[in-house]
């Protein structure tokens, strides 16, 4: 277990002491472990190069919209799929998990010329928009949904309960790791994504951390390791202690039992 | 939208009957549907369900469907991405593929990083899990940092690992030296540079594996390990003959999930090795993001595209099929 | 031209027409038959014959300059600032504003955007257009020549460096302005070179560079000497110098000569020099690197390297040209140009030019170079006071400059065609990685750059 937890971690160690480094420490034979001082020019340097301060609002912002609203879309679609009865549904649904298929590369071309006649480059809706359907949600939420006891649509519809009551008010909270288990995987998922809102924004202000951390790389060859690692910790650090905080119960979330069933 | 457009064809008149749209709490619709007032209540479910399905399915329709149609039709065209004409060649794309020299090299490259970072995941994540679900002292801390490396961005991760492999300047290195081994050339050498990638992966995504076999191995209730060890059952025997089958449907979601998040993996390699060297780490998704965007070449990478979406179709359909059986009612 | 992808009409959702008064189904087919209709007439177009802009056409002098225009810009070299006070300037000057976008952390990136941006409505009226990227976007009919507009400004072309302003010539037209451009140049550890006895200076041919390694690698501890880098967009560019020195080339015009005996004899001499000279290592990772902490004694990179290696060697560096071959020396070019996009108004193309036309001025150059530590490409700046500021305080970039009276234009098989360096990269990574010989080498990316070729390139010419 120690070896695995030292695997897991050194290379986060590495970054974090890089970051601390001059240039002409990061590239010695033999390797020096620390840094000779522990001064903030690099992360100076990386703030003064790129609004940190705006990606990071930017990825605040997207992540958070975006998993939100993905997660009551996967919520209503698989309420809609199990509950509401209308024909074709398993038409719907295949419709659902088909999209699940589609490789984001195949789309993107079309969705680019789409979101730029739409004028929404550089805008929030046209990072979220494109990619807020919720297919892996819908999928696992409506597992989940089927395997919840008759019994309790029952009660809540002999309580006189609409829809939305029953879906906010009984099936939720039965629901609570398998919400759990999709929100860690969208949150982790937006906060993330990359190949996409480096397309469509194209200005330094509306950037996402990780497409504005890639223009700390320098051209012609020369990058300085020690600012683009600085940058590197300013982008894992917030994630990493959400993470923290939140995964006593992000964990007890997912071993109440959400995937197994 | 209105209410009217949600009406179903052909039943009724077409204005349809009154019904409003269900507002927050409405009653309106039930789930089991009564003999009685059958269409009523079927329009009312329609209009329910296209409330509550109706944004996510219409976003998979513009975002996910038309643009596949669009690049099935792209694919059929002599196309360079911006470029204001187009020159139809029918499936010419998807026989120049086949016949690339390379595409053997990029099919195998693509198989091998699918069944390691799947397959390798997998056996890693659930040794991981059982270690974890296992007492150990500072167990919340370990199980914390072994899923950390889940949440990070993967180019973060992707340019933080291209520096600790570096064969001169990284930990790799230095610590093969520390026990008396030379640094494989892993930028160039292409088996290296695909063993490099699958090792970042792994290093990133083990952890989500472990947390979700983590979660089926505390669900998988006491007394039945403790029935079988009060039969006399070692305690490989109680993993082989209970644990194992009882995580399988934990097992079949994992092949599923991770398989589609491994087949369209891309910022890794973007950020390490852009596919090579020679196109050693190039995958079939790293290929159509090449030839799409770096070559320029639109139509032909659609075509790949295509070809990635029916072998994905093709072993998910399998999937699913056994996942809906299996999962549902273990 | 504008709507080569037709206008997607306003937004996915108005495939539910609003007047569409019934049936759900309907709607339903509605929306997938949108989308099939969408599919169809979305992107580009399989009629008309498009390719390169035609060169006649506007009238400049009845054209009034747009107020604001927008550039597309990677700021090579970390130049953010240096092209904000240019714009500074430039908008004093003429009241003219520039928006500045950061559009891509490298050329490619921005080419990328540039590329798919083609027919929206976010085309910026300036793009970077490096070296292997402008005759994509000039065959794709996105950039207008700029000969015209710049005879009506009166732009002194003469005054640029020949061989840079002709980097972006084809079929008697320009397409872009040099602007931030470099060339490989040779760097070496005087310290080194000291201790191994040999002169301060760079090796005059390979030859004599293949004389000295041993001595080299005996002072440092018998690392081979030379530590190269083999990436894309790298080693096909350095390779030039070898190859043309021996009297080889890519490609004439659009005629390859892979098989060429001169170019085969190039990529044998790498190859020996590799794997059984030993005089020449292929980097493990990083060239640049490898050579600031000494692990090499010298190496080849871009003269856009050259304030990052200072800043980071502990040691002396010496700069030098590139060594020569029998044939004479070989210096390729490289870096960026701007062009100015073809489907915006001749207003916004006229100030657009004129805002290329500011930052050519001798002056403006010799301010971007100083800072940057790009080439001036104007040859009045290049012995300019603010230069002469320059080499006073680093000589290692009047090399540098010098240099550039030895360059010559590019093979059109690595700077034309798509994939091209991509399938010469693979090539040389098979002769430097794996000892594949040469002519097998050459001939399986000589096979790819012809395909290419005839579909990507021919049919638009």
């Amino acid at each position: 277990m120690l070896a695995a937890v030292a695997v897991m971690i050194l290379p986060l160690v590495w970054m974090l002491l890089a970051s601390f480094k001059e240039p002409d420490e990061i590239y010695t034979v033999p390797i020096q472990w620390l840094p000779s001082g522990w001064d903030l020019s690099n992360y100076a340097q990386a703030l003064e190069r790129v609004p940190f301060g705006s990606f990071f609002a930017n990825s605040l912002f997207v992540t958070l919209i975006g998993a939100g609203l993905k997660i009551v879309l996967g919520l209503t679609t698989a309420y809609a799929l199990v509950f509401v009865d209308v024909p074709f549904k398993k038409v719907f649904f295949a419709v659902v998990v088909f999209a699940l298929l589609v490789p984001q590369q195949i789309v993107i071309i079309p969705n680019y010329t789409l979101v730029a006649e739409l004028g929404w480059l550089n805008t929030y809706q046209g990072i979220i928009l494109p990619g807020l359907a919720s297919a892996f949600g819908t999928f696992l939420f409506r597992q989940h949904f089927l395997s919840l006891p008759a019994s309790v649509m029952e009660a809540a519809v002999l309580d006189g309960a609409g829809h939305l009551r029953r879906l906010f008010q009984f099936v939720v909270p039965m629901s609570a790791p398998t919400i759990a288990a999709v929100a860690l995987v969208s949150v982790v998922n937006e906060w993330n994504e990359y190949l996409w809102p480096l397309l469509v924004v194209d200005r330094a202000e509306m950037m996402t951390l990780p497409v504005g951390l890639t223009l700390l790389q320098n051209n012609d060859g020369v990058t300085n390791w020690g600012v683009l690692m600085a940058g590197t910790v300013m982008v894992t650090v917030p994630v990493l202690a959400l993470f923290f905080v939140l995964q006593r119960r992000i964990v007890s979330g997912l071993t109440a039992g959400a995937v197994t069933g | 939208m209105s209410s009217t457009i949600l009406s179903p064809p052909g039943r009724g008149p077409s204005a349809g009957p009154g019904i409003t749209p269900a507002a927050p709490g409405s009653r309106h619709g039930q789930a089991r549907p009564r003999p009685a007032g059958r269409r009523r209540r079927t329009s009312a479910n329609w209009l329910l369900f296209a409330l509550l399905a109706g944004p996510n399915i219409a976003l998979l329709l513009v975002f996910t469907y038309k643009p596949l149609l669009q690049s099935l039709y792209y694919s059929t065209l002599q196309w360079n991405i911006g470029s204001a004409i187009a020159r139809p060649v029918g499936l010419r794309n998807y026989t120049d593929w086949f016949t690339a020299p390379g595409t053997g090299q990029i099919i195998m490259v693509t198989v091998v990083f699918t069944l390691a970072t799947v397959g390798g995941g997998m056996v890693i994540g659930l040794a991981l899990a059982l270690l974890l679900n296992s007492r150990l002292k500072l167990r919340g801390a370990a199980r914390t940092i072994v899923v950390a490396p889940y949440v990070l961005s993967g180019v973060a991760v992707g340019l933080l690992w291209l520096f600790v492999f570096d064969p001169n300047f990284g930990i790799t290195s230095a610590v093969l030296q520390g026990i008396g081994l030379a640094s494989p050339d892993w930028y160039n050498h292409p088996g290296y540079a695909l063993a490099m990638v699958i090792i970042v992966y792994l290093w990133k995504n083990v952890g989500y594996v472990a947390l979700i076999y983590l979660a089926g191995l505390q669900a998988i209730p006491r007394d039945l390990l403790e029935a079988a060890s009060l039969d006399g059952a070692g305690r490989i025997r109680t993993l082989v003959g209970i644990t194992f089958p009882l995580l399988g449907p934990t097992t079949f979601f994992l092949s599923v999930t991770t398989l589609l998040s491994s087949l369209q993996s891309f910022d890794i390699i973007q950020a390490m090795t852009k596919g090579g060297p020679l196109e050693g780490t190039t995958t079939m998704m790293y290929q159509i993001y090449q030839q799409g965007f770096v070559a320029g070449t639109a139509g032909y990478s659609s075509a790949i595209a295509t070809i990635l979406f029916l072998v994905l179709l093709a072993v998910t359909l399998l999937q699913l099929k056994f996942v809906e059986r299996k999962v549902h009612y273990s | 031209m504008k709507n080569r992808f037709a206008s997607i009409p306003s937004a996915g959702t108005s495939a539910v027409p609003a007047g569409l008064s019934r049936r759900n189904i309907l709607t339903l087919a509605g929306i997938l038959g949108g989308s099939a209709a969408l599919a169809a007439c979305g992107g580009p177009s399989t009629a008309g014959t498009g390719g390169a802009v035609e060169t006649a056409g506007t009238d400049w002098g009845s054209i009034t300059p747009a107020d604001r225009i927008t550039w597309w810009s990677n700021h090579p070299g970390a130049s953010k600032p240096i092209e904000e006070e240019l714009i500074r300037r430039f908008t004093a000057e003429t009241g003219i504003e520039v928006d500045l976008v950061t559009a891509g952390a490298n050329y490619d990136e921005v080419a990328q955007r540039f590329q798919a941006s083609a027919g929206t409505n976010n085309v910026p009226d300036l793009v970077g257009a490096s070296d292997v990227w402008w005759f994509r976007y000039m065959i794709n009919g996105q950039i207008l020549p700029v000969d015209d507009v710049a005879a009506h400004l009166g732009i002194d072309t003469a005054d640029y460096n020949t061989g840079l302003y002709n980097d972006y010539e084809f079929n008697g037209s320009h397409w872009a302005f040099p602007y931030a451009r470099s060339t490989p140049l040779f760097y070496y550890n005087r310290t080194l070179f000291k201790a191994a006895g040999l002169p301060d200076r760079a090796p005059k041919t390979w030859d004599e560079y293949n004389s000295w390694a041993p001595d080299l690698a005996a002072a440092n501890g018998g690392a081979v000497p030379m530590a190269l880098g083999s990436d894309t967009s790298w080693s096909a560019w350095w390779f030039c110098n070898i190859m043309w020195g021996l009297g080889g080339q890519y490609s004439k015009e659009w005629t390859l000569t892979l098989d060429d005996p001169k170019t085969l004899e190039a990529g044998e001499f790498l190859r020996r020099m590799i794997h059984r000279d030993q005089t020449v290592a292929v980097s493990a990772a990083d060239y640049v690197a490898d050579f600031t902490a000494g692990v090499s004694s010298c190496t080849i990179a871009s003269t856009g390297s050259l304030s990052g290696i200072l800043e980071a060697a502990k040691f002396d560096v010496g700069t030098g040209f590139l060594p020569e071959g029998p044939a004479g020396p070989g210096c390729p070019t490289g870096g960026t140009g701007i062009a100015i996009a073809a489907e915006k108004s001749p207003e916004q193309q006229l100030a657009a030019a004129m805002f290329l036309q500011f930052i050519g001025e001798p002056e403006q150059t010799a301010y971007f170079s100083a800072n940057t530590g790009y080439m001036p490409v104007r040859t009045s700046a290049a012995d300019s006071a603010e230069m002469q500021a320059v080499y006073a305080k680093a000589p290692q970039f009047r090399t540098a400059v010098d240099q550039l009276a030895t360059t010559r234009v590019q093979d059109w098989a690595r700077s034309f065609v798509p994939s091209g360096d991509q399938h010469l990269t693979t090539a040389l990574e098979k002769i430097m990685l794996q000892d594949t010989p040469a002519a097998d080498a050459f001939a399986a990316a000589s096979d790819a750059i012809a395909k290419s070729f005839e579909q990507n390139v021919e049919p638009y010419l």
